[in-house]
């Protein structure tokens, strides 16, 4: 019988997982611009973000750059609580610099494939559907119907977050708090804080209530805020807001709702 | 936001009705309750020095002067919010129980800090006072979530703590003239059952100064308001008051009012 203590045999292990991370798909890859952008996106709202992983895509580069001025553009995504992992879709010429500044080099495949959904929306040509590639497996399977419901008011500084499904809230939400959901949010009483829906890029997720009132509303990365106030004909109404696609922009459309 | 002066005014009331009651405060470091009551010159040992043992219960606990069956536990001026212990203060409240009292009032400070996660964690039920007007509004609201998740009842899965909502310093004009959110209002963004609206009112601040909880001033509308917040806590029915506001008839007509 040995008495020393148990050698440590594997000091390190590596085991799989999968990261869910966000997707800023840069158009343009010049930080003052992209700040510009991020500050008319979030206004009064630096902190939307909390520190998600973020992988840089630039697939849809408008005027590729002879180079990036990679420090500014990750410390401006941190200031804005992004916190870059990644690139993909990058041209071959700028990936050295890209790894230099300590970005992983990822394509398409690592990440699964939520830009199917991306795709239908921005590409004129749709990709084939993830299903027939196994090769993208990591995705976490989308359970058909799993729903969350939330039975208890969601308050100030509450955030809840429907993966891979709709959300229900049954007791309606504040000013202030947070509802996130892969597909749809349905909502009944006051929706009041901010609900992103579509959050994986699903932009045929909608946005239902009862009683309409919020501070920001998303669907599939396209936001709508409310500086101005909301309009008579809708606010504390029923409402629902889905995405519009007129060409290639994209809009958000709130309608109200005939209940009775 | 009226939350001692609430505490002192419910634990009379009950006390008033015949239960045995404490009302311990929360806030270290400002400790209010005892001058609210009236006891701060009887405040020899405090709440931490029970949670750290330097003193028995029935050592610091200060019989209140007006109720024969009410006890006060006030708070530490010296120390910093870290001395209470989740451990330390389960004890006293679990000490309590085994000594017979029938409802133990927790002052929470104000703020989302320690002391107040403290007060609420061992909660059944909560009175969340709140002014009439936006930003106190918010705050109840993130009390509100905060109750729901942090409390020992929801980390436990059992029933979720009762909330209750006190609106206090309400202006009745005030609201008429449109310069306040009205108890509707409040009650519509917070959605919680109202419990009592309490005037704002000179007594109070005269009954704080004094050192007499302002259910003792007999014949003020606080007095009265906070008379039936008691009452509907213990079950009974009564009709809301004070939050009507009657235009002054004569006046009016003489000057033309508005």
């Amino acid at each position: 019988m040995s008495v020393a203590p148990a050698p440590i045999t594997r000091p390190i292990e590596f085991r799989n997982a999968t990261l869910d991370s966000t997707i800023a798909m840069l158009r343009v890859a010049d930080a003052p611009a992209l700040a510009d952008a991020l500050h008319k996106m979030l206004g009064g709202m630096p902190d939307f973000f909390n520190g998600e992983a973020t992988v840089l895509d630039f697939a849809e580069l408008a005027d590729p750059p002879q180079r990036i001025d990679w420090p500014g553009l990750l410390s401006l995504l941190r200031r804005f609580r992004l916190q870059p992992i990644g690139v993909r879709n990058l041209g071959p010429e700028l990936t050295e610099a890209a790894r230099q500044a300590g970005l992983a080099l990822l394509d398409a495949a690592e990440l699964g494939a939520p830009d199917a959904a991306h795709a239908t929306a921005t590409a004129p040509t749709p990709e084939p559907p993830p299903a027939a590639t196994p090769a993208s497996a990591p995705e976490p399977a989308p359970t058909a119907t799993s729903t969350l419901f939330v039975d208890r008011p969601l308050r100030s500084g509450q955030q809840v977050y429907a993966r891979g499904g709709d959300i229900v809230l049954l007791a309606g939400m504040s000013n202030g708090a947070e509802v996130i959901a892969d597909g749809s949010i349905q909502c009944y009483g006051p929706l009041r804080g901010r609900a992103i829906a579509g959050a994986q890029g699903n932009a045929a997720a909608r946005i239902i209530t009862t009683n309409f009132g919020p501070e920001i509303v998303s669907i599939a990365g396209v936001y709508k805020t409310f500086e101005q106030g909301i309009a008579e004909s809708l606010a504390g109404k029923a409402a629902h807001v889905r995405m519009l696609a007129h060409g290639a922009e994209q809009k958000l459309g709130i309608e109200s709702l005939a209940l009775d | 936001m009226g939350k001692t002066t609430t505490s002192a005014a419910f634990a009379s009331g009950l006390a008033l009705r015949g239960f045995k009651t404490a009302v311990i405060d929360f806030d270290v470091g400002l400790r209010n309750l005892d001058l609210i009551m009236g006891c701060e010159r009887r405040v020899v040992y405090d709440f931490v020095n029970v949670i750290n043992g330097e003193a028995r219960l029935n050592q610091a606990l200060i019989k209140d002067k007006h109720c024969e069956n009410l006890f006060v536990l006030p708070a530490s001026q010296t120390r910093d919010k870290e001395a209470l212990t989740e451990e330390g203060v389960e004890a006293v409240i679990r000490e309590l129980e085994h000594m017979g009292f029938a409802y133990i009032v927790c002052d929470s400070p104000a703020g989302i800090e320690r002391g107040a996660i403290m007060a609420l964690t061992f909660a059944d039920e909560a009175i969340v006072t709140t002014n009439p007007e936006v930003s106190s509004v918010r705050d109840s609201d993130r009390i509100l979530g905060i109750l729901q998740s942090k409390s020992r009842r929801a980390a436990e899965g059992r029933e979720p703590v009762k909330e209750h909502l006190l609106l206090t310093r309400y202006s009745p004009k005030r609201v008429d003239d449109g310069e306040m959110l009205s108890y509707k209002d409040v009650q519509e963004l917070l959605r919680v059952p109202l419990i009592g609206v309490i005037p704002e009112s000179e007594s109070v601040l005269h009954a704080s100064n004094q050192g007499t909880p302002a259910i003792h001033l007999k014949g003020t509308d606080v007095s009265e308001a906070y008379t039936d917040v008691v009452a509907r806590f213990l079950g009974e029915d009564q009709p809301l008051r004070f939050v009507n506001y009657d235009k002054p008839g004569l006046i009016k007509r003489l000057f033309g009012g508005k």
